[in-house]
């Protein structure tokens, strides 16, 4: 069985952003893989180190810096990759059809997502490419397993926990919970350069279009209240009572 | 015309069904809503009837808590039968989930985690947060119909319509694509206490709390008398002192209350993701340069285990 | 000319960075209220490579050069002092010795323990009379049957008692001054080696220091490394090495300690508006970014120069002594933009301040930097 597992190549939480035009600016040295993707890269190479899979294959799209995010989960114990690389903008349900021929195209039944990604705050692209491979999605999984090909999962609903199973093929969208993600080691970083990553032109077309881009920053009162427990804490009640007017 | 997708629990509509009765409002009149679900579902739709013109209610045991491809199903085929331009739906896990495929069963475009959504012409334009909700972008979408998740608390909720509207049952036909996934146990984490997402206040506990028997003690203590959401910070997830699904943050749920109390909270930006479109919001740290008093309205430095019983003491003083 | 670091090392520097302010920077506060040898986080780092990363794959290590080095041990310092300087031990002379000095058989015998961190390494050369004075030793190594009978004590031993494996500089000839010493690795079990208990210090508490005692310790031929009397020159040989070790470390502190100050000028407001827009402040502010840029690019050259195979030992002498300083200047500095803050434990510029004040002093002090560097120029100059 092949695992294929997606990974984005996002700013990172301290990266300085600027709105440039109708567009947010990023420093190319501010990115790194996306967290929520660890947890799919992670998972996909514990069902592969249980002897539950035989190949890991991580799946990129975007420009030609995102082959960091891949020589990362190469690190991270992905054996091959592939990246399909464009400059444009694509939105999650433009990604969604080169990503599931991607996804044919290695013979995966099991494609990892991460649940959000940072950059779009997005949680589309799982169900998405869920859509066009027309395999059913476990979104927000905290718990995964794999018995032949049945997969049992544990994942968030809006207000719980559902438990969720299907046959293999499906997609599974991951999260923090599902397992704790190991680090790249530096003798693993230094081996990841050696494995096979192939690049492949993509061409699509956004179906979303970004007409204005702005970094808001929503006005506080910023206001330090100072003194004894007693003292700040009544002066905040009155405060909130009277200034914020929401008690 | 404008089709808005109906959350319910417990034989009546969730609080965001009537956001987007607002959201599609703004659209156009032209607006209907389509609630999924056996007999239970009934009075939902007898309800939506008196917010707008008509209702659909796809009256099937098998769609109370479905797969999200069953739902997509059923709103697809009565997005397709009734020639919805528009679909909105609640950005809730659920909604999140069905909005994207649902988009591309449709052909048409998917506008996600909208804070407000409007008609520009013909095109429809949104605006939503991106980048750990630290960028705001204006999107729009270049085919129809456009399907429009909208965020959780960006709409106030609607007063019922001048006239009321009819109700309409009808059956949609599964495919075996649709019965692929097998949604089991359903385990609920209300506990009687209002749902985050729907609290006017919350109040989060971070590391600074030093264990889980003081976040026990004073945070909870502190929303059970406000009658507040509780949540908490990634970190004190991961210390294992409460539940992933008080988790607010990136990885975890979205809150925009009218109060918002951050106690022992330092602030990283993955946290504040989820919390910066809260309405005031109180901070108490130790550290005066944690980055949560930069995104407060009301900060107090100091060990939130002493300001906190006296802040308690003050609120309940309060005439 | 290009500045910039290769791509492959800043991949293995983004990886480090993230590894020590997940792993070490959160213990760094209590390892130094509550003093005690970080195995648990030693190990971690083990895993990660980062205790063999001069050490070639073969023997388990990284196999990379004096600049990887450098960039690394900055990211482990600006997390923890401490753990960097028990990392620059372990990684330095005990491996670098063994590698260039020691037999086939004591190669495999040592170094894949020690680049894994299943084992961590100690280095004995100052005594309590000779710090910098290598030549005065008083340390003695007795022949005798099947090899040699240690007596004597060493003083300021980083990992003393933790360490597994102790390089040990001893007198086989005391009338031979510095050609008369000799290396030896010793297990910590070794009959007749004791430790004394760890040395009060001002910072860097969880980098245990303790002075070492030998009482007629028995080490085996086969544990004495290279020839009888090689040993000050061997260990000379490896100085640049460890210095530029240090120069990284303040690097990493310095950078820390700027780090906090300038987030505390941004935040900190008097009389309405950020305390840096006062000129006091952001010209302090200045200093100090300029201090540790200068000193970056003098230690990044200097290791640049060790991969070369370039004499260097005036620019990494240049080095240590600028990066040692400024990062004493530089904690310092930001301990006056917390003002009355900054004395408080409950901040972390005070411990910056303690952590970075040893790297003037150790692996020479900046005394003993500028002998060497005057040395060095005058030979330079002279006809």
């Amino acid at each position: 069985m092949i695992i294929a597992t997606y990974v984005k190549h996002v700013p990172d939480a301290e990266a300085r952003l600027a709105a440039d035009g109708g567009r947010i600016a990023v420093d190319d040295h501010a990115y790194a893989l996306d967290g929520m993707d660890e947890y799919g890269v992670e998972a996909a190479v514990r069902l592969k180190e249980a002897g539950l899979a035989d190949e890991v294959v991580a799946l990129a799209i975007g420009p030609a810096r995102s082959e960091a995010a891949l020589r990362t989960a190469l690190a991270l114990g992905a054996d091959r990759a592939v990246l399909l690389e464009t400059d444009d903008d694509l939105d999650p349900l433009a990604q969604a059809g080169p990503l599931a021929e991607a996804t044919r195209a290695c013979g995966a039944e099991l494609l990892l997502v991460g649940g959000k990604q940072a950059d779009w705050d997005s949680a589309a692209l799982g169900p998405a490419v869920a859509e066009a491979l027309g395999w059913p999605v476990c979104d927000w999984t905290t718990e995964l397993r794999l018995e032949g090909r049945e997969v049992a999962a544990v994942h968030d609903v809006d207000d719980g926990s559902e438990a969720w199973s299907a046959s293999l093929p499906v997609v599974v969208t991951t999260q923090q919970g599902l397992n704790e993600p190991r680090y790249p080691t530096l003798p693993n970083i230094m081996k990841a350069k050696r494995k096979p990553l192939e690049r492949r032109p993509l061409t699509a077309t956004a179906r979303v279009v970004t007409l204005a881009a702005a970094l808001p920053s929503r006005a506080r009162r910023g206001v330090r209240l100072e003194g004894d427990a007693a003292t700040v804490a009544s002066e905040l009640a009155r405060r909130l009572r009277d200034e914020a007017k929401v008690l | 015309m404008i089709l808005i997708a109906i959350d319910h629990a417990h034989g009546a509509p969730r609080r965001g069904a009537f956001e987007l009765v607002s959201a599609a409002r703004g659209l156009g009149s032209d607006v209907a809503a389509v609630v999924l679900g056996g007999p239970e579902a009934a009075p939902v739709a007898a309800a939506l009837a008196a917010f707008v013109p008509s209702v659909v209610h796809v009256d099937d045991a098998a769609l109370d808590h479905p797969s999200h491809e069953r739902r997509t199903t059923a709103l697809a085929s009565v997005a397709g039968e009734l020639g919805a331009e528009v679909v909105l739906l609640v950005a809730g896990r659920g909604g999140q989930a069905v909005a994207p495929r649902l988009a591309l069963r449709l052909g048409g475009t998917l506008l996600e985690d909208v804070a407000a959504v409007r008609r520009d012409g013909t095109a429809v334009v949104a605006e939503r947060l991106a980048y750990l909700s630290r960028a705001s972008l204006t999107v729009r979408a270049t085919a129809a119909p456009v399907v429009v998740s909208v965020k959780p608390g960006a709409y106030p909720a609607a007063a019922p319509a001048d006239a009321p509207g009819s109700v309409a049952s009808r059956s949609v036909a599964f495919t075996a694509a649709d019965d692929a996934a097998r949604p089991g146990e359903r385990r609920s984490v209300a506990r009687g206490r209002v749902a985050l997402e729907e609290a006017d206040v919350v109040v989060c506990g971070g590391r600074g709390l030093g264990d889980a028997a003081s976040f026990e003690r004073l945070v909870v203590g502190l929303a059970d008398e406000l009658g507040a959401g509780v949540a908490s910070t990634r970190a004190v997830v991961d210390a294992g002192w409460r539940p992933y699904d008080e988790q607010v943050g990136q990885t975890g749920k979205s809150v925009a209350p009218k109060l918002y109390f951050a106690l022992g909270v330092s602030g990283a930006v993955q946290h504040l993701s989820g919390m910066n479109r809260s309405g005031t919001v109180v901070a108490v740290n130790k550290d005066g340069d944690a980055p949560i008093f930069k995104a407060s309205d009301y900060g107090i430095v100091g060990d939130v285990r002493e300001v906190l019983p006296a802040l308690r003491a003050a609120l309940a003083g309060l005439d | 000319m290009d500045f910039a670091l290769p791509d492959d090392l800043l991949a293995l520097q983004r990886a480090v960075r993230d590894f020590a302010q997940r792993e070490i920077a959160p213990v760094a506060v209590e390892l130094d209220r509550e003093p005690r040898f970080p195995r648990a986080t030693l190990r971690k780092m083990g895993e990660m490579g980062l205790l063999g990363i001069l050490t070639p794959e073969a023997y388990g290590g990284l196999g990379l050069g004096y600049l990887a080095y450098a960039v690394l041990l900055e990211e482990i310092a600006a997390a923890d002092a401490a753990h960097a300087t028990i990392a620059s031990v372990t990684n330095g002379m005990p491996q670098s010795l063994i590698l260039t000095h020691g037999s086939a058989a004591q190669r495999d015998r040592w170094l894949p323990r020690l680049a894994a961190g299943d084992a961590i390494g100690a280095f004995c050369l100052s005594e309590p009379h000779a710090g910098s004075d290598a030549a005065a030793l008083r340390t003695r190594a007795r022949r005798v049957d099947g090899g040699y009978r240690l007596d004597g004590s060493k003083a300021w031993i980083t990992s003393g008692g933790e360490a597994d494996l102790y390089l040990v500089l001893a007198k086989t000839d005391p009338e031979a001054g510095a050609r008369g010493i000799t290396a030896f690795v010793l297990e910590r079990d070794t009959p007749g080696l004791s430790f004394g208990a760890p040395e009060r210090k001002l910072g860097q508490h969880a980098a245990i220091t303790t002075s070492v005692r030998f009482d007629d310790a028995f080490v085996p031929e086969d544990q004495r490394l290279g020839e009888e009397g090689q040993g000050f020159v061997m260990a000379m040989s490896a100085l640049d090495g460890g210095r530029v070790g240090i120069a990284a470390q303040a690097l990493g502190i310095a950078r820390a300690a700027f780090a906090a100050a300038a987030r505390h000028a941004e935040e900190r407001e008097a009389f309405g508006r950020p305390i840096r827009e006062f000129q006091g402040v952001g010209f302090k502010l200045a200093d100090m970014a300029t201090r540790i840029e200068a000193a970056r690019l003098l230690t990044h050259r200097a290791a640049w120069l060790l991969d070369r195979g370039t004499q260097a030992t005036k620019e990494v002498s240049m080095a240590k002594l600028a990066a040692s300083e400024a990062a004493v200047f530089v904690c310092d500095a930001a301990v006056q933009v917390f003002g009355g803050y900054g004395y408080s434990a409950d901040y972390p510029v005070e411990r910056y301040l303690r952590d970075a004040r040893v790297t003037t002093l150790y692996e020479g002090t900046s005394e003993i930097q500028r002998v060497v560097i005057a040395r060095q120029i005058h030979r330079e100059t002279a006809r």
